[in-house]
């Protein structure tokens, strides 16, 4: 399987190309465009394995619950695929490792990888960002997207970083969610909310832009819906 | 003086450059002395003071209905040598194809339409209306013939694509396509694909020629947007 990363860096898509068999599984609504020779089908979980309870999960996670899978009838056949907002689109490669991917980030993964909703690390996180996260293991290749610019901290000991700014980070990594600031009143005066600390040594793939705070600054600019009371 | 009728097609390749790709594309065209660049209305941003713009109304009816502005604009450069610098109102990219009387005709999804030379005859084509309302691209292409330059814009990158006999494309990502393709818009994989893959019905291509596509569609951004919209409520009134 070769992936092609193409139009970087701010309206960046993925060329995807197959030999016979190859098999990937893409999140819902990405595909843009595909060559004959690829068999689809639609699951709420990875394929041939049971998943209501997933899909549920997914729901929950603010995905599109639905994952298309792609397998290639023959060696050629490629796919197109790209997230909708603006933004770059990374591959990690995992190799018996695990990646934890904030859930709007995820793109696609390889067949061999294997996608879990039912991680819960995250399960006390009182937000208003609202993320989810999905859990990568296996060995393959998993494809992430970002909204704005894509960069790696390597951390090693301590480092703070913005919850709507998490892209994915090492399983191996230790965090604890806690106040931006020295008191609660000046991290929600200052915007920050709450912030991830991550404690070890493993990377962090942070967005440049958190598509909560561009559709928040849009959001206030445009005509409000308008709701009448009976 | 400069009347279309009494111009004469230029058959020359345009000296241009298309800067700031593939996200924020803006062309520069060095137009000849007396020649003419058929330019989509509210397209130019900036020109040497001897380019003169002629604004025409082109095509009448069926023009508003392609989603493009009613009015063309034709700038010409007066006397010598003159400069000229386009771009689109949405942050993209832009393609140049240079036509020839033996080639292929180039289909453009309305609205991607940038510029053209006065050798190329641009026609409005009505698609159908189950494609038109369903396939994403419209009710009417902008069907391209003639020999000379055309550009097009588009939201996000284009990528170019090499069609032998069969290609599917989410309709909203269509920017142009060569003749001697034909597509139908089609429901995506299986039932179960069609009502829950997210992507909905597609464009399937057949044939062989080039089809060029965007890297991001406006409709899925808004309806991304569209959540964080205020809600106001407001007491009903007899």
């Amino acid at each position: 399987m070769q992936i092609d990363i193409l139009a970087r860096p701010a309206n960046t898509i993925t060329k995807i190309t197959f030999a016979r068999n190859e098999e990937i599984t893409a999140e819902g609504g990405s595909m843009v465009a595909m060559s004959g020779g690829l068999d689809v089908q639609t699951t709420t979980h990875k394929r041939g394995k049971r998943g209501i309870g997933r899909a549920v999960k997914r729901a929950f996670a603010g995905e599109n619950i639905f994952l298309n899978h792609y397998k290639a009838e023959r060696d050629g056949a490629h796919l197109y695929v790209a997230p909708n907002l603006s933004g770059d689109i990374m591959t990690h490669e995992l190799q018996g490792s695990s990646l934890i991917v904030q859930a709007t980030s995820f793109l696609a993964h390889e067949a061999s990888v294997d996608m879990d909703v039912s991680w819960q690390g995250f399960k006390n996180m009182l937000s208003s960002e609202g993320l989810f996260w999905l859990k990568m293991s296996g060995t393959g290749k998993v494809l992430v997207n970002s909204f704005g610019a894509i960069y790696p901290v390597a951390v090693d000991g301590e480092y703070i970083v913005d919850t709507g700014h998490i892209v994915a980070f090492d399983e191996g990594l230790n965090f604890s969610l806690s106040k931006a600031g020295k008191s609660w009143m000046s991290s929600i005066l200052g915007g920050e909310g709450i912030v991830c600390r991550f404690k070890g040594k493993g990377t962090v793939w942070c967005q440049s832009h958190s598509p909560s705070g561009f559709g928040n600054a849009l959001g206030r600019l445009l005509d409000p819906i308008v709701e009448y009371q009976q | 003086m400069n009347n279309t009728k009494q111009a004469i097609p230029s058959v020359k390749p345009l000296t241009h450059v298309i800067e700031g790709r593939p996200d924020f594309a803006y062309l520069r065209v060095q137009l000849p002395a007396q020649e003419t660049l058929r330019v989509e209305a509210s397209a130019m941003q900036a020109m040497d003071k001897h380019v003169t713009m002629r604004t025409k109304l082109k095509g009448g009816f069926k023009r508003l209905l392609t989603g493009e502005n009613l009015f063309l604009n034709e700038f010409t450069a007066q006397g010598k040598e003159g400069e000229l610098v386009l771009g689109s109102s949405l942050p993209g990219d832009i393609k140049r194809l240079y036509l020839t009387q033996n080639g292929p005709a180039l289909f453009l999804q309305s609205g991607s339409f940038l510029a053209a030379s006065t050798g190329i005859e641009t026609q409005t084509k009505f698609q159908g209306l189950i494609k038109g309302f369903f396939s994403g691209a419209g009710l009417f292409l902008i069907k391209c013939v003639g020999e000379g330059d055309i550009f097009f814009n588009s939201y996000g990158g284009i990528i170019e694509i090499q069609v032998e006999n069969e290609f599917i494309i989410d309709n909203n990502h269509i920017v142009a396509f060569t003749e001697g393709l034909e597509y139908s818009v089609e429901k995506f994989g299986g039932y179960k694909s069609f009502f829950f893959s997210g992507e909905g019905l597609v464009a399937r291509f057949h044939g062989n020629g080039r089809i060029w596509i965007q890297t991001r569609a406006m409709p899925p951004f808004f309806a991304w947007l569209n959540p964080f919209r205020r809600v106001v409520t407001k007491t009903k009134r007899n």
